[in-house]
């Protein structure tokens, strides 16, 4: 059984990708490929939804990282939905919840692309 | 009995290659063993992921990408918590040099790495590096909650 998979699909010009499995050292180029895949085709809009992510290690984070710059700097985003307790625990250990929004559902952080105030900002 | 304390034993000793496909057996191993020491699910998750990263730093810097050499893994069941020692005979990696993690430094650096040993430090009660012989040993501990509570008081 593969550890990880990730799935994209494009909505209303906002990129969802959804890891489903887990992500460390070993399996995270295959999430990287999937981000810098958006970047190459000019999305800046991302939503990371964790409903099937099980685990996620600091190499799934510094991926996030590694590409967060370029993505704001064009006017776009990352946002994540969807966390199970385990992964939100995570973020919040190392203070990423201070660095990107976190939506309960997959519809919010989608919705939240089309809030003007709400376009590539960093929460509060 | 002599009323002298028993030396602790290690309950499982885990040696994988350097490999990072073995990540995956390294985690699984180390949440059963915290599952067995006492901990809840939510804690013997965070145990396995500070156990993850430290194999990671050693295959990643201590062996520099070989996957040829062996990481092994001492879980020993303590009455107060758990003891993890991971054991690599790799170049010596000075932790002292591990900068304080700047999220939003690191995202205008767009750096990738750097967090590992930040999620070390949070998780367990005490994380130390020493050398033995030719070896670094990275030693953890995770306390029970009722032994936080006796050091507490």
């Amino acid at each position: 059984m593969s550890e990880l998979s990730v799935e994209s699909l494009e909505r209303e010009g906002v990129m969802l990708l959804y890891p489903s499995g887990f992500i460390n050292a070993h399996t995270v180029r295959l999430f990287e490929g999937a981000l810098q895949k958006a970047l190459d085709g000019g999305c800046y809009q991302i939503v990371v939804s964790g409903v099937g992510l099980r685990y996620v290690a600091s190499a799934g984070l510094g991926a996030l990282m590694g590409v967060i710059e370029e993505v704001r700097t064009n006017g776009g985003d990352i946002r994540i939905a969807e966390l199970n307790d385990t992964v939100r625990n995570i973020f919040e250990m190392l203070g990423l919840n201070h660095l990107y929004r976190i939506f309960p559902s997959e519809q919010e952080a989608v919705l939240s692309f089309r809030e003007a105030s709400g376009r590539g900002r960093a929460p509060a | 009995m002599t009323g002298r304390r028993r030396k602790p034993q290690p309950v499982v000793v885990l040696r994988v290659p350097s490999g990072t496909e073995f990540l995956a057996a390294i985690r699984d191993t180390t949440k059963r063993v915290a599952d067995l020491a006492g901990f809840d699910t939510a804690t013997a998750e965070q145990v396995a992921l500070a156990v993850d990263e430290a194999s990671t730093n050693v295959i990643e810097h201590a062996y520099g990408g070989a996957r040829d050499r062996v990481v092994e893994l001492a879980f020993v069941c303590e009455p107060d918590g758990l003891l993890v020692e991971i054991v690599d005979d790799g170049r010596p990696v000075d932790r002292r040099a591990v900068p304080r993690v700047d999220l939003r430094r690191y995202a205008r650096e767009r750096r990738r790495g750097g967090f590992g040993m930040h999620l070390m430090g949070r998780i367990m009660d005490r994380v130390s590096f020493r050398r033995r012989g030719r070896c670094n040993v990275c030693s953890m501990v995770k306390k029970l909650p009722a032994a936080e509570a006796r050091e507490a008081r």
